[in-house]
């Protein structure tokens, strides 16, 4: 396969007036399962081939995706993307060019200590339906539970007219579990979450069982909540929202692409924006978190990239591009969900850094207000409003916690609210999630737990 | 690369189907999809960017012993390949576990034959210069509306679309289509004062589209985001634009209505039909035929005929959406809403086009109307709603105060909160200013009584 996207690289550079081309083959593999109260409603195995082209010519981008590996196809491919290149550079005003990367050639396997290919689909099954049992058999009142199970294994062969050439391995375990529960015309919805880059290994530490009482409790808890009060209040937040948070609020406004496209951060770099307590940092390296990886779709190596100090902005998610614009590094954050797609600018695993306070320390300064465990949902835009939804809460009352709340959610402008981070725990935890900018990436974000002294909550009460 | 026509999809889908059963399937299923799709993309106010995709595979679905099983592949031309394919769907089949509500693939059901503005060979055939011409004339148009405008991202796109299905009941179809589609999002930029991306797009199956309607428009709703002004936390009367409707019901209306929720009693309208519902200016169709449709072909992802069906008929609920599995478990039929994310998955119900019947009300005669409201155009977090219960509490980016029939200026931050199955029951007004966005053909909706949280 090597030699074939050599000579593709090679013909765009030398006989289609590129400057720059990349090819990016993989083949993947995937195992689906999809279960409704314990009924298997499809057992799903899919095989995926395909290469994405990708070329610069008179500063503009082409790009092709090809299902197939044929050499004479995506030779026909390539000299397509360079001629639709050479069209829309046509008004071009700022040519696109790329910060500089070190040529690298390397070979990344995965070593898991239970590849998912290894295990039967009769034993995932099995694994499944327990998660399944599990939250069914919590309480009779759990009236509903679905199940999606997705494994990805396979690889990557990413090889650039600049000398660069990686062969890296693919695999994602990934589940999501939803419940509803209803009693006395009530519904509640709640969901969760598991993956890892490690292997099957991840349902030995998060057993089906664990995972499926989680759900369910929630689910049933929330039925004797209220709905909560609309207005400024002070809050709480778990490491589950604080991820969240800190993914939509400020992590979308540090992808160098939204900065550039107006955000609010272009105005920020080096500035206070947040109180002193607030660190957050885009790391591809936490070992089997679901947003790590060792190279990004342009072959640059993934990093521990610092966004914030202790409140001032300090550095933005880059791609090439976006670093040249930038004068920049790199920080290896381009990935594409598959050969369909280009790279883009996305998140890895994003959080906010842990500093002293206990729980307890943190609940006691709240008076009036309540506590956010676990969100449902996010979405921020490029002027700073941020919006994440609430799935498990709690009034506080003079330092206690008090009465569950449901379908609350929290809103304010990210400038404003990051300097109204009054204290941090020392406790941290990672969650796995996906991120959609167009495509869907694989992430992991989290914290500690934090204090805001205010910020509004969404309710109808 | 040339398309697969139509007899070699329709002969790779029935030779599939015989040579599953020969292996062992009870019954099989099989989809080919086809997208080729070629992109013009603006970025940082410059056309910068071209795209060109050629997806095509195979969906394999067989029954073994009343266990389902399903595979794929993107290889399509090689016979080993296919075969491997079946022999993976008889073995993810053999691994699950019996399903007693299983009856059967759908029988054959005659199709209606080619649609009227499905297709049309000039989207097809568009070439990168006119796309790149289309994409600056609608950059050109939104720049010309004010100085303060910045065009972020958008481009212009066209696809060609076909599949092809066949089961082992005989059903046996093949579909094309096109669809043109393009857009712009803006913000406006005055001394540190940014707004919120504002956003308008064109789309059509047939080659009409206003690329200078969609750059000023979207330039236009930009400038007017910039003067804002904060309002106060009270109950008030909303005009939900399209935009704001296709999120909220979409994460919220449109799963309680699917055959999958009632069945699971996941839904609030589960044992209520013929009860009403909705207030009785409120009529829904979900309708696979309407002429030019987003979602509008001959047949589901099943094979199941495209149909007209009536959701909610002044305001009273009169049936569900569903696909095959669902409608034999009532001993009914599906109303053809099984859909695909092309060879890659199963199918699952889903809306076809949800057509909101209009009213006859123009935009300014509602606007003119309202006394003191919002006009809401875009939403945040409407995906965080809760899908089973209805409730929501979501910001809307921004929203537009009404004061006296005039639009004032906007705000920024607004929450929404509230059920919507309550909002249902308080629509007010249906303008007759109808667009499709996405599945939703809708005109705007105005509702009472929501509560509103300011600053």
């Amino acid at each position: 396969m090597q030699d074939v996207l050599l000579k593709i690289s090679e013909s765009a550079i030398q006989k289609s007036g590129a400057n720059y081309a990349e090819a990016r083959a993989q083949k993947l593999y995937k195992t689906m399962l999809t279960l409704k109260e314990g009924r298997v409603e499809a057992a799903k195995q899919g095989i995926e081939n395909g290469v994405a082209i990708r070329v610069l010519v008179n500063g503009a981008w082409g790009f092709a995706s090809v299902g197939s590996f044929d050499s004479d196809i995506l030779l026909e491919a390539v000299s397509n993307a360079c001629r639709m290149a050479k069209v829309a550079s046509q008004r071009l005003k700022t040519p696109i060019k790329l910060a500089p990367a070190k040529a690298v050639t390397d070979h990344v396997e995965a070593k898991p200590n239970k590849n998912p290919s290894n295990v039967s689909m009769e034993d995932k099954i099995k694994d499944v339906s327990e998660i399944n049992r599990s939250v069914l058999g919590f309480d009779k009142r759990v009236k509903s539970c679905t199940v999606d199970y997705l494994d990805l294994t396979g690889y990557s062969l990413y090889l650039n007219s600049e000398g660069t050439s990686i062969q890296q391995d693919k695999l994602y375990v990934w589940s999501r579990i939803t419940a509803s529960a209803q009693s006395q015309g009530v519904f509640t919805y709640s969901r969760e979450e598991v993956g890892s880059t490690h292997g099957y290994e991840v349902f030995d530490t998060q057993t089906p069982q664990d995972i499926g009482k989680t759900v369910a409790k929630r689910a049933i808890e929330q039925l004797k909540a209220k709905p909560p009060k609309g207005g400024l209040f002070p809050v709480l937040l778990g490491p589950n929202v604080v991820g969240v948070f800190v993914h939509e609020a400020f992590g979308h406004l540090a992808e160098a692409d939204l900065a550039l496209s107006g955000g609010v951060l272009s105005n920020n770099f080096g500035k206070k924006i947040g109180s002193n307590l607030v660190t957050f940092y885009d790391d591809g390296t936490v070992p089997g978190a679901l947003g790590s990886f060792k190279y990004d779709d342009e072959g640059v190596p993934s990093q521990k990239t610092l966004l914030i100090k202790d409140g001032v902005v300090t550095g933005l998610m880059h791609n090439r591009e976006t670093a040249q614009k930038f004068n920049a590094q790199p920080t290896g954050n381009a990935r594409a969900e598959d050969f369909r797609v280009e790279p883009i600018i996305r998140m890895r695993n994003t959080y906010m850094a842990p500093r002293d306070q206990s729980f307890e320390e943190l609940l006691k300064g709240v008076k009036s207000g309540y506590y956010f465990k676990s969100f449902r949902g996010g979405q921020a835009n490029l002027d700073g409003t941020f919006q994440v939804g609430i799935q498990e809460g709690y009034e506080i009352n003079q330092g206690e916690i008090g009465e569950p709340v449901r379908n609350a959610s929290i809103s304010g402008n990210t400038l404003e609210t990051l300097r109204k981070v009054d204290g941090v725990g020392k406790d941290f935890a990672i969650d796995s999630g996906r991120c959609g900018k167009g495509q869907i990436a694989f992430i992991g974000d989290g914290g500690p737990h934090i204090r805001l002294n205010e910020v509004t909550v969404g309710g109808s009460a | 690369m040339a398309v697969l026509e139509k007899d070699e999809m329709l002969g790779i889908a029935e030779k599939t189907v015989r040579l599953a059963v020969k292996k062992g399937a009870a019954e099989a299923e099989v989809y080919v999809y086809e997208g080729q799709a070629s992109n013009i993309a603006i970025e940082l106010g410059q056309v910068s960017k071209s795209n060109q995709i050629i997806d095509r595979g195979i969906g394999v679905r067989v029954i073994v012993n009343k266990a389902v099983g399903f595979a794929y592949t993107n290889i399509v031309k090689d016979e080993q390949a296919v075969e491997n394919v079946i022999e993976r769907a008889l073995s993810a089949a053999k691994a699950s576990k019996p399903d007693s509500d299983w009856k059967g693939f759908p029988q054959k059901k005659p199709y209606r034959g080619a649609l009227e503005k499905a297709f049309d060979s000039k989207v097809a055939d568009l070439g990168a210069d006119e796309l790149v011409h289309l994409a600056s004339r609608m950059l050109d148009s939104a720049v010309q509306v004010d100085k303060k405008v910045f065009p972020a991202e958008g481009g212009i796109g066209a696809a060609y679309i076909s599949n092809a299905v066949a089961n082992s009941n005989g059903v046996l179809g093949f579909d094309k289509g096109t669809i043109i589609e393009c857009s712009l999002a803006t913000l406006a930029k005055d001394g540190n004062k940014v707004t919120p991306i504002c956003f308008e797009f064109n789309v059509a199956r047939t080659f009409d589209i206003n690329p200078e309607w969609v750059g000023a428009e979207a330039a236009k709703l930009s400038v007017s985001a910039l003067k804002t002004k904060p309002i106060e936390t009270k109950t008030t009367k909303l005009i939900l634009t399209q935009f704001a409707l296709q999120d909220l019901l979409g994460n919220t209306l449109i799963g309680a209505l699917k055959a999958d929720s009632v069945q699971r009693g996941q839904s609030p309208f589960k044992g209520r039909i013929g009860e009403k519902v909705a207030s009785e200016n409120l009529t829904i169709h979900d309708d696979g035929l309407y002429q030019g449709g987003m979602r509008t072909w001959q047949f589901d992802g099943e094979g199941v005929p495209h149909q007209k069906t009536t959701l909610i008929e002044k305001g009273v609920l009169r049936n569900f959406l569903y696909d095959n599995y669902t409608a034999k478990k009532e001993g009914k039929e599906s109303t053809g809403n099984a859909s695909r994310a092309g060879y890659l998955s199963t199918p699952g119900i889903e809306t076809t086009n949800f057509c909101i019947m209009p009213g006859t009300k123009t935009a300014d005669d509602m606007l003119k109307e309202v006394d003191d409201g919002l006009l809401v155009y875009y939403l945040q977090g409407a995906h965080s709603s809760n899908p089973v219960s209805g409730e929501f509490s979501v910001v809307a980016t921004p929203a537009w105060k009404i004061r006296k029939g005039e639009v004032v200026h906007a705000s920024r931050g607004v929450m929404l909160a509230g059920n919507i199955f309550e909002v249902l029951k308080n629509v007010n007004v249906i303008g007759c200013n109808g667009r499709q966005m996405g599945s939703l053909v809708s005109p705007w909706v105005e509702v009472e009584n929501v509560r509103v949280i300011g600053k």
